[in-house]
């Protein structure tokens, strides 16, 4: 802002800020991606890679993320231990089964640059499963970023005027039983 | 009792329903319908002094509905045609959808709300993509009493899932890039709904 003084211009442009991201009802990728940009810090014109300007982000809600189609059946994620036999294959339901932040983690790791600022940015990415922060993030929070997803509304969550307003698209004959 | 099955279907196959409830004396037995003896029938081991007359004197009155507003099209045959909403509905369109779904989820059948073929395709795949969607939470099968679900099921968030959660099975070996086997989201019947931005439909993640 050009009502800022220089100290504060300076402050503004090159502090570390900390972005809230709520993944409920989310395709993680999307989240991941928006993540990726933040913690690279390409959303700020003073990019640059060696100048370490990225952000850190919090995402809540990881346990109640949404995958489109039959992803979660479908999506393998494999690794393998080192030792012989040791390749092992778990289907995305599994593995959130088993650690609700690992799809989040696996998918940010994935978009970030393969080189050793990766390890860094991955410290400064935080992934919650549930609503439940602690204080001192809790704290330090600047700025929450929208949703890249409409969440759809159900049937249930229609007011009944709502429902009253939507137009019968289609009579039923007098003689048919309804439902 | 087959007695029972016709006082139930008398009382189903009217709709709004006036339900008056009338002790009527024995004076104006002989103007009863037949409904009303098998009341009779049931009282008549009840003792002297009893209050033995229950009658369910029922009105059947068609009601008038309101007329709605008038589709812009009402020459056409189907009523997606008829309010001009071919290719514009979609799985979250769960109004539009609702109504051509009986309470437990399954569809009602063409020859009922006069839906063309491709449009009764179309709204029975986004019914099955809104209720794997979990949009639609009022219209599940209805499950005999005292049904304890052996494993408790996992809750996952999904939406425009294509195929049936049981009957996917995982892609262990995805292929090169050239020959890769992709996860199907969405549907192609829905391929020529109108798109309002650049980005094109995409079927195969």
């Amino acid at each position: 802002m050009s009502s800022f003084s220089r100290s504060a211009q300076q402050w503004a442009t090159f502090a570390r800020s900390w972005f809230l991201i709520d993944a409920r009802m989310q395709p993680p990728g999307k989240i991941a991606s928006m993540c990726s940009v933040r913690l690279q810090g390409k959303h700020k014109p003073i990019y640059h890679a060696l100048s370490d300007c990225g952000d850190h982000v919090v995402v809540i809600n990881s346990r109640q993320i949404a995958f489109s189609g039959n992803k979660w059946e479908q999506k393998v994620y494999s690794s393998h231990t080192g030792y012989p036999g040791g390749f092992k294959q778990v289907t995305a339901a599994q593995l959130h089964h088993k650690d609700p932040k690992a799809i989040v983690k696996l998918a940010v790791y994935g978009m970030l640059p393969r080189n050793l600022h990766r390890r860094t940015m991955m410290q400064r990415l935080h992934i919650f499963s549930d609503d439940a922060l602690p204080d001192d993030i809790r704290a330090n929070l600047t700025e929450e970023l929208q949703q890249p997803r409409a969440i759809p509304r159900k049937l249930s969550e229609y007011t009944p005027e709502e429902v009253e307003a939507f137009p019968r698209l289609w009579t039923p004959p007098e003689d048919y039983k309804m439902k | 009792m087959a007695v029972h099955a016709v006082l139930r279907s008398f009382w189903t196959s009217f709709s709004g329903l006036k339900l008056v409830n009338n002790c009527i004396t024995s004076s104006l037995l002989k103007n009863n319908s037949p409904i009303m003896s098998t009341l009779t029938v049931q009282s008549r081991g009840i003792r002297q002094g009893e209050f033995i007359c229950k009658r369910y004197h029922i009105e059947g009155k068609i009601l008038d509905v309101p007329a709605g507003p008038q589709p812009p099209n009402p020459s056409a045959k189907c009523p997606i045609y008829r309010w001009n909403l071919q290719n514009k509905y979609n799985y979250t369109d769960v109004l539009l959808l609702s109504q051509f779904i009986r309470s437990d989820g399954g569809m009602l059948p063409k020859r009922i709300t006069s839906l063309c073929p491709e449009e009764h395709r179309k709204i029975a795949i986004c019914v099955q993509m809104a209720q794997r969607a979990g949009l639609l939470p009022d219209h599940k099968p209805k499950l005999p009493e005292g049904h304890v679900p052996k494993k408790p099921k996992q809750n996952l968030n999904r939406y425009l899932t294509r195929w049936s959660i049981d009957s996917v099975k995982p892609i262990y070996k995805t292929g090169l890039k050239w020959c890769k086997k992709r996860m199907a989201v969405g549907h192609p019947a829905l391929k020529n709904n109108v798109r309002y931005g650049v980005k094109p439909l995409y079927i195969k993640h």
